[in-house]
């Protein structure tokens, strides 16, 4: 039984001035417990709005989501969430934001002062527990925001594009580090990216998505060693990487035609 | 609460003129509705006449006022003593604002007289221009001008201040001298700030004329309302109120509608259409 | 030693001041110096005048004020989150706006008198504009994905709103609550002016009635300073507040 069942949703998008337009049209997908999934697609494919569906924050407006069998309704602590720009509330210090959490899980203040440090201490920023996020660089706010999520111990993580607005080389080290606390703490992971190379790198299996109004085009199943130090050069890895972004690139040009501009090249 | 990576597809013209239609008739409606609702409150009983005088009644009394030619007569007076101590602390403020931003000795000498200033009530100085200069006119200009002047040379020091210092660099960098970088280039850039300042201003010219106007008599629609609160006349107060508020709401607008003309250039403008 | 330097120009106008009147460039009357304005304030606080007249004025600003901030603060941060709070709420503050609040000082005194409760309803009512405006800009930038964190973390809608659209909402609000702040000191001084027994509005305008000019200076003076005093401390509050910001 998959832990996760996306049964023939669909979602419009609505903004405040302007028509609605169909952000997701009948995705169906099934995630396992305990894998790493990533969902890759060209901008605009939905694949957010797919997140943000599975976490109870946006309305389901045909078919259904469920987890472990009960239908999602709204947000909760089960399924915990990494934004982009980090979400960290910005008055409180990174302890403060790690903190919050436990405090609505109702923990004793000793122990959420404990089980605080020890997730502080795992994303590596001891030292900087007491300072605002104003005062952290880019990868440090990151670390703090998954600190803050991880230790609420949900089973399952949604990342939306978390490693987004890091330069390249933070990046890079994060992946490590993220794949490193995956496999010691193993949840079922659910990554939003556009990043192919770093899709392939962490998930078990990668699902592609159509350009608007968004589908699960198709589904790989990544075999890689990933302990491997050179994996990013290794050919089993270049070779998944290239034909997954045929699949992608198809739907990125496709989705370029439907914005308006020129598709004349050929692919 | 709307999706964050899906692009919507624009808007179509007519669509968008029938938006713009529909949120001015909202705003339009709600003033109807708010208008409607004070005229029941007041038959209603549920306050004495004194207290909550009728609309009908109190525009009846604007309508007696506007043909005896009273109205016109406070209004111009009121607006025309607004509108010159406005001038007159638009044109000092800009050029005191200069003045301190160019020359050292004159931030140091105005630096803290306007920090200190700003804060200050300076209606408490009424009294003490009042005892220089007479319960007239003379006495209610300098208290608009130096109520007004304040926020001027506020925004034009900051607006010169904060001018990007890549702009400044590349007129140089064009061969402009110091004087063309000041006319062309800063004070162009400083506009729009130094016109918030300005549109701050305004509305506080009229705030203390109609004041003033209370506190020393003489003509003008903060006197008249005085008058009547005297005589415990509500309708003429009510009155007052409304033929005060459309004034400071036309004057409001007028200035919104040239700062759009003069900052067309500026990306404000497009955001603040219907402001 | 910095300080002095940047406020030296206050007492080179403080020791001009003084010279003007001594030298008599202008009628006693109208100007008297320095050092009588200050003598008189010492009389003004010892004989009692200032003090009781003052603590009044004090009472209803403060009472005017906070009422301001309550109701207002709730009402910006409510009108931001519930569209029907907004709906009927909305139009009413867009009305307000734009009226000039030294026009209400003669309505709130056929209601209410000339004492307390008049000033404390103007005060009141004018000051919550900008608060409500403040805290209504504040709190619809509060940001989706802080909400959505909250939310994924346990936290229920009311819950939300007091844990992360209040501090969201603060910066804009505090600015509010400074300009309301100084709107206080304003329509406390005009309405003292114009219709009260008692208060330090009062208080100028009998001293200057009563021709006596040194004492009307030194209550004007400390009016102001107050009003300057009063806009500092709160600055030193706000930074306090938001040390969380860049």
């Amino acid at each position: 039984m998959a832990q996760i069942v996306v049964d023939r949703v669909r979602h419009i998008y609505r903004p405040p001035r302007g028509k609605p337009v169909p952000a997701l049209e009948d995705v169906s997908l099934e995630v396992r417990e305990r894998e790493f999934l990533a969902l890759l697609g060209p901008s605009g494919c939905g694949k957010s709005t797919l997140l943000y569906l599975i976490g109870g924050f946006l309305p389901v407006e045909g078919g259904g989501i469920a987890v472990d069998g009960k239908p999602v309704a709204a947000p909760g602590p089960d399924r915990g969430i990494v934004f982009q720009h980090f979400a960290l509330f910005p008055w409180k210090t990174v302890r403060g934001n790690i903190l919050y959490g436990l405090e609505r899980q109702g923990m004793a203040p000793a122990e959420r002062q404990r089980r605080a440090q020890q997730f502080i201490d795992l994303v590596g920023l001891r030292g900087f527990e007491d300072s605002f996020p104003s005062h952290l660089s880019g990868g440090m706010k990151q670390r703090a925001a998954l600190a803050r999520t991880l230790a609420f111990d949900p089973k399952i993580l949604l990342m939306d594009e978390p490693f987004g607005a890091l330069d390249a080389q933070t990046r890079h080290l994060m992946q490590t580090e993220l794949l490193g606390i995956w496999r010691r703490t193993p949840k079922t992971v659910i990554f939003v990216t556009h990043d192919v190379q770093e899709a392939v790198y962490l998930a078990d299996r990668v699902a592609v998505m159509s350009a608007r109004p968004g589908r699960i085009k198709s589904i790989v199943d990544i075999k890689l060693d990933k302990d491997d130090p050179n994996v990013f050069k290794a050919k089993a890895f270049v070779d998944q990487v290239d034909a997954i972004w045929g699949l992608v690139k198809e739907e990125a040009i496709k989705a370029q035609g439907v914005h308006g501009a020129p598709t004349g090249r050929a692919s | 609460m709307a999706a964050v990576d899906v692009a919507p597809s624009p808007e179509l013209p007519s669509a968008r003129a029938l938006h713009t239609t529909l949120r001015l008739g909202a705003r339009v409606g709600s003033i109807v509705v708010l208008l409607v609702a004070w005229e029941l409150l007041a038959r209603s009983g549920l306050f004495t006449s004194f207290q909550l005088p009728r609309l009908s009644d109190v525009l009846a009394r604007i309508w007696h006022d506007a043909l005896a030619g009273d109205l016109a007569l406070n209004t111009a007076v009121t607006i025309g003593r607004a509108m010159l101590g406005f001038a007159i602390a638009a044109v000092a403020g800009v050029v005191l604002g200069l003045a301190i931003s160019r020359l050292a000795v004159a931030r140091w000498f105005f630096d803290p007289i306007v920090s200190i200033g700003f804060p200050m009530p300076k209606i408490a100085f009424l009294p003490v221009i009042i005892l220089w200069l007479g319960v007239y006119n003379t006495a209610k200009l300098t208290m608009i001008v130096f109520d007004a002047i304040f926020p001027v040379i506020a925004a034009t020091v900051i607006a010169l201040q904060g001018v990007e210092r890549e702009l400044i660099w590349s007129a140089r960098n064009m061969g402009a001298s110091e004087r063309q970088l000041l006319w062309q280039v800063m004070l162009p850039a400083a506009l729009p700030q130094i016109m918030t300042g300005l549109q701050v201003a305004l509305p506080l010219s009229l705030i203390v004329a109609v004041f003033t106007e209370m506190k020393m008599g003489g003509y003008g629609l903060g006197a008249a309302m005085e008058t009547a609160a005297r005589f415990a006349n509500s309708v003429g107060v009510f009155a007052g109120i409304v033929e005060i508020s459309v004034v400071g709401y036309v004057l409001v607008k007028a200035m919104a509608l040239i700062r759009r003309r003069l900052l067309i250039w500026h990306q404000e403008a497009a955001e603040s259409s219907g402001t | 030693m910095k300080t002095l330097l940047r406020y030296a120009p206050l007492l080179i106008l403080a020791i001009g001041w003084e010279l003007v009147a001594r030298l008599e460039l202008v009628s006693n009357d109208a100007l008297p110096p320095l050092t009588q304005v200050a003598t008189a304030w010492l009389d003004l606080i010892r004989d009692g005048d200032l003090v009781p007249n003052g603590l009044a004025s004090l009472w209803r600003g403060a009472a005017g004020l906070g009422l301001a901030i309550a109701i207002g603060g709730a009402l910006g941060i409510l009108m931001a989150r519930w569209k029907a709070v907004n709906v009927i709420f909305g139009p009413l503050v867009e009305m307000f706006y734009p009226v000039p609040k030294s026009a209400l000082i003669p309505v709130t005194v056929i209601w209410l008198g000339m004492g307390n409760g008049s000033k404390i309803l103007l005060i009141a009512l004018g000051c919550m504009i900008p608060v409500t405006i403040g805290a209504f800009n504040g709190a619809r930038a509060a940001e989706q994905t802080l909400i959505w964190s909250a939310r994924s973390m346990g936290a229920d809608r009311l819950r939300t709103l007091w844990d992360v659209v209040m501090p969201s909402a603060l910066p804009e609000l505090l600015n509010g609550i400074r300009t309301a702040l100084a709107l206080a000191f304003i329509l406390l001084v005009s309405s003292e002016f114009i219709a009260a027994q008692d208060g330090v509005g009062y208080l100028i305008s009998s001293l200057g009635d009563d021709g006596n000019y040194a004492s009307m200076y030194a209550v004007v003076l400390t009016v102001a300073l107050c009003g300057f005093a009063a806009d500092r401390l709160y600055q030193m509050f706000m930074q306090r507040m938001l040390i969380w910001r860049l």
